[in-house]
């Protein structure tokens, strides 16, 4: 490897101009402006490149909807994994019914499940609500400890290969799904769920549904942590 | 105390970089002044010498650094956030001394220490030229990117934050993949040596363009640099690939992920570099070229370092999330407004007079090679970024994977594999057909009998086929270039080893281990077999030929780092392998643990993939079997083994008087008979090669 | 001479010619139902990990999704049929492949606009220095063959 030319900016001691500097006869002037347009043209690129991904949210919180939004409730049955008593989700029209996916491995699950407890009992005099929930890749008996740690008593259906959460199209958990009185998917919640924004969810989903059908899938997503 | 001893580390790198930057800018601006006046530079030089030390001074604080917090891994010196988040007493201590790249904060420390550490090598090796403006604005090049990294560990990614309140007792120590297989301890860090290595030719580049010596000075400069650097990112990436076989679990080395891509991208511009580069030292053609490629090159890890780090896009190996990516992304827009400043100022003055005479030359296929690697680096770019600028554009969130970037680049691989073939046999300037049908003969023949041979041993598929053809042509070239190299060797009486040494030996052995690793690729993804079979203790499946049996489960092992569920299963009636569940007390899911059975020709991958709920139920087993995977990392190695050779000091290199205190004079006599060296080396002389 | 010539390359032509037919003719009926299950769960991400493919998942999700095109392949239904079933059921697009309509066809084309250009570009720069007349060589040139002389064996 030869070292870098010598000490002065110009021609260097005896050795060969450099055609760059000095060109010898044929250096002609220049006559393009290749690299200018050049490095103008990949600057507008980079230059949006750059404002796309400056703009750009962290990928792990955007939210989305549901194809299922309006759409009939895909089906839920089998046995509780409490109680053992069949359940399913076809013989609930009439009243609302939270369908929450979750799994005891997961933090948020964990720290929405007083919210949920709270939201099934304030709803279970008057009959109107109510949750059941849905095993994503756990356990069995984890799920068992978990309910007799942290209370609940609603049907809780095992799901062991997944499949009623790809008829949810559930891409994580928690999500949770209201499924009104007539069956159809209202409104989909992504992330942990907190008992004040779900009654609110369901007042106005309630409102939606009274006030004559309308837009079926109005009801917002909204996710909260 | 660790936190002190690191912020004190990271403070130092840090004053030594902006001071370094600050004297050599200021020698800089003297030295012009004093020339422009007629007067004779000496003072101004004297503080372009002085900004070696301050190189020294940002490698010690960036090894402070690393040692305050290998110090606080090691002792599980939990009041340190990184330690808290990262580090657990089970942990082992080879992953407790890797947890130091398992995260972000950390990695930002490893990139600091190979980035200062290439800086002290670069102003020990040009000490004697330390008062060249060329040397001097890529010493201040390197220290400006250095800045950034030191206060990047100053400001948004500190690593020695403490933990508030009470001191943890334990941590949950390294994501479970990352303390799964050893190599996790060498591949982060060879990728680094990588991506960081090609910070030299950047800043050499740069202070080309600066001073408006675009001549083959620099370039004889780093050529060495740039060539090791492209060789640890090879290994590095290759490496990556093993990690993520031998780990992931699915049985697949590479996925087209956005992080494989980021450390891909740098390695098809540099690639391109190495090759366009010869022609400028053979023609002295493509300056601007060659400099926006090297440039190219260093954005490429600044924005692949972005894209994985801060979030934007969704990958299996993004492990953490960080504040940081705004940081990056301007970094990243000044790096590139710098170069295309100067390109758009220096670019068209610079650029040098010439042609090429015949595409069907070596020069000619080697712009060929350039058009092909720019094409495949702009597929890879586009199909990683492309889901976010959709995104931007209509709110449409779509991907882009695998299936779209192998339709791309099957075309662009066969490409570059023809031109392996063909270049080594082409002289500069323009060649004839009789030379050619001469020289190609051979090459094409081999090329013609692999794929008679893989036709013959059943392979199917035109692209497949298409590869092991082209590989063969070009294996076949290669080794012929070799044969010849050697026996020129034996002819002035040297050994058949000074035959194998040297840049265009290496190049063509890299050419070999390039080949093993496209036909293994090729093989491995065209003739995969795969298959979840359920097995009762005792039972056998066949899959693709190879019987294996499920003898049964292992009693859990329970350590304190992790519980290990594995299963029995003999292959071919022989070795039992062991493809394990395992759960990490931290952890949501599972991880598994593969077990493959290695051969030269077939690999059988083993997953557990569901465990049986009662020992004696039967167990969901994955088996997966793919020819010549084992041929992935034998290619890897033998690119290493390339480059190694092609970085051997020849025997005129060796001659070169010890440097003189004269800068000037020992340019001209090493400087010039090693150049004289190279381009012996390049090819083989025509009357040489001609039978 | 002219025959001794040209006579192997014909014969390497043909025996690159027959291997090829063969081999890429041969392969021989329409995919079985496990090459298209493979392929199928390649073409789809797995909904609850980042940047993986279904095939490539061992997510619970993954796996049923897996399950799910096993059951549809098993009972005839054509691979569109899967992939837009499986698809409608989750809010962003699983599918891998970018469409090649609407914007999404850019990622096709780009790069193929990008190499056209590139390769017209040189042609017309080939064309350009072939009608420019041979510049004599500069001592550069000349330096640089000096050298190499030198230097030879």
């Amino acid at each position: 490897m030869s070292a870098p030319s010598g000490t002065a900016a110009g021609p260097n001691d005896g050795a060969p101009p450099a055609p760059a500097t000095s060109g010898g006869a044929l250096a002609a002037p220049p006559r393009r402006r290749t690299a200018l347009f050049a490095a103008v043209a990949v600057g507008l690129v980079v230059v949006l490149l750059v404002a796309v991904l400056a703009t750009r949210d962290y990928s792990g919180t955007r939210t989305a909807d549901s194809p299922l939004l309006g759409r009939p409730a895909p089906a839920v049955e089998g046995p509780s994994l409490l109680d053992g008593r069949t359940f399913d989700l076809d013989a609930e029209r009439g009243r609302w019914v939270l369908v929450n996916f979750f799994a005891t491995w997961c933090v948020p699950c964990q720290a929405e499940h007083p919210e949920l407890v709270r939201f099934d009992a304030a709803h279970a005099v008057a009959g109107d609500a109510r949750v059941i929930s849905v095993v994503f890749s756990d356990d069995a008996d984890d799920v068992r400890r978990f309910f007799e740690q942290r209370g609940g008593e609603w049907p809780v259906i095992d799901d062991p290969v997944g499949r009623v959460a790809l008829e949810w199209g559930v891409t994580g958990v928690p999500e949770s799904f209201l499924v009104g009185p007539d069956g159809t998917v209202q409104a989909k919640v992504i992330g942990g769920i907190r008992f004040d924004s779900l009654e609110d969810l369901l007042a106005q989903a309630q409102g939606v549904a009274h006030g004559g059908g309308g837009e079926a899938g109005a009801g917002p997503p909204g996710g909260q942590g | 105390m660790n936190a002190a001893l690191g912020t004190a580390g990271v403070t130092l790198g840090l004053a030594g970089a902006v001071l370094g930057v600050v004297v050599l800018a200021v020698g800089l601006r003297r030295r012009r002044r004093a020339l422009a006046a007629g007067e004779p530079p000496a003072g101004a030089e004297a503080l372009l010498h002085l900004g070696r030390p301050f190189a020294w001074l940002v490698l010690a604080g960036a090894v402070l650094a690393t040692v305050a917090m290998e110090i606080a891994l090691v002792t599980h010196d939990f009041s340190l956030t990184y330690v808290a988040e990262n580090g657990s007493r089970a942990t082992p201590l080879l992953y407790t001394v890797a947890s130091l790249w398992a995260a972000l904060e950390g990695s930002i420390i490893l990139w600091a220490l190979v980035l200062s550490g290439f800086l002290a090598a670069v102003a020990h090796r040009f000490r004697h030229q330390a008062s060249d403006p060329l040397v001097a604005w890529a010493t201040l090049t390197m220290l400006a990117v250095a800045v950034f990294f030191f206060a990047l560990m100053l400001g948004p990614a500190d690593p020695f934050t403490t933990v508030a309140g009470a001191v943890p007792a334990d941590g949950p120590g390294p994501n479970p993949l990352l303390q799964n297989h050893p190599l996790m301890a060498i591949h982060p860090p060879l990728l680094y040596l990588g991506y960081v290595g090609f910070t030299v030719p950047f800043a050499f580049a740069v202070a080309a363009l600066v001073t408006g010596r675009l001549d083959e000075g620099w370039l004889a400069a780093t050529r060495r640099w740039a060539l090791a650097a492209w060789g640890f990112l090879t290994v590095g990436i290759v490496l990556g690939a093993w990690w993520s076989y031998e780990v992931l679990g699915w049985g697949g080395f590479w996925a087209w992920d956005p992080v494989e891509n980021a450390s891909f991208l740098p390695w098809l511009t540099g690639t391109a570099y190495i090759h366009s580069v010869m022609v400028q030292q053979r023609r002295g053609m493509l300056r601007v070229w060659n400099l926006s490629l090297l440039l190219a090159t260093f954005s490429l890890t600044i924005l692949g370092t972005f894209l994985t780090r801060s979030g934007v896009l969704d990958s299996v190996h993004s492990f953490t999330e960080s504040p940081i990516g705004p940081w990056l992304l301007s970094f990243f827009g000044v790096v590139v407004a710098v170069i295309l400043g100067l390109i758009a100022w220096r670019g068209d003055r610079l650029r040098a007079p010439g042609r090429i005479d015949s595409p069907v030359s070596r020069e000619g296929a080697f712009l060929a090679n350039n058009v092909v690697f720019a094409a495949f680096a702009f597929v890879v770019l586009l199909g990683t970024v492309f889901p976010l600028v959709v995104e931007a554009v209509n709110g449409e969130r779509l991907s882009v994977g695998t299936p779209y970037f192998n339709r791309m680049t099957t075309p662009l691989g066969l490409a570059l594999l023809f031109l392996m073939a063909v270049a080594p046999a082409l002289p500069w300037r323009k060649a004839s057909g009789e030379l050619l049908r001469t020289r190609l003969q051979w090459p094409a023949w081999g090329g013609a009998g692999a794929v008679a041979g893989a036709v013959l041993l059943g392979a199917r598929g035109l692209a497949p086929l298409l590869a092991f053809g082209l590989g063969g042509f070009a294996a076949a070239g290669a080794l012929r270039q070799l044969a010849l190299s050697v026996r020129a060797a034996r002819r002035r009486g040297a050994s058949v080893v000074a035959g194998l040494v040297g840049r265009s030996s290496g190049g063509m052995i890299v050419h070999l281990g390039v080949v093993l690793v496209a036909v293994a690729f090729a093989a491995a993804s065209a003739y995969l077999t795969g298959e979840e079979v359920r097995l009762a203790p005792g039972q056998s499946a066949t899959v693709a030929g190879h019987t294996v049996t499920y003898q049964g489960m292992n009693p859990p092992a329970e350590t304190p780092q992790k519980t290990v569920f594995s299963a029995r299963v003999q292959v071919d009636g022989g070795v039992v392998y062991e493809p394990a569940l395992n759960r990490f007390p931290n952890a949501t899911q599972t991880i598994g643990t593969p077990s493959v059975r290695t051969s030269l020709t077939d690999d059988v991958y083993l997953t557990l993939v569901a465990m049986p709920e009662e020992p004696g139920d039967p167990a969901l087993i994955g088996v997966l079997v793919q020819p010549l995977v084992a041929w992935l990392w034998i290619g890897g190695g033998v690119m290493a083994l390339g480059t190694l050779l092609a970085l051997w000091p020849g025997e005129r290199r060796r001659r070169v008087p010890a440097p003189s205190p004269a800068p000037a004079e020992e340019r001209r006599a090493g400087g010039d008979a090693g150049e004289a060296g190279e381009a012996g080396e390049d090819t083989p002389a025509p009357a040489v090669v001609g039978p | 001479m002219s025959a001794r010539r040209w006579l192997p390359w014909l014969g390497l032509a043909v025996v690159v010619a027959v291997s090829l037919v063969v081999g890429a003719g041969g392969s021989g009926g329409p995919p079985t139902d496990a090459e298209r299950k493979t392929a199928l769960a390649s073409e789809l991400r797995c909904p609850t990990c980042r940047g993986q493919s279904v095939r490539d998942s061992d997510a619970p999700a993954a796996a049923a999704i897996r399950a799910e095109i096993g059951r549809r392949v098993d009972e005839g239904q054509s691979d569109e049929e899967i992939l837009a079933y499986i698809d409608g059921k989750f809010p962003e697009s699983l599918r891998l492949t970018p469409p090649a309509s609407g914007v999404g066809a850019l990622v096709w084309a780009l790069p193929v606009v990008a190499l056209v250009a590139a390769v017209a570009g040189l042609a017309a720069a080939f064309r350009r220095w072939r009608a420019e007349p041979l510049p004599a060589p500069s001592d550069d040139d000349r330096a640089l063959v000096e050298r190499a002389r030198s230097s030879g064996p």
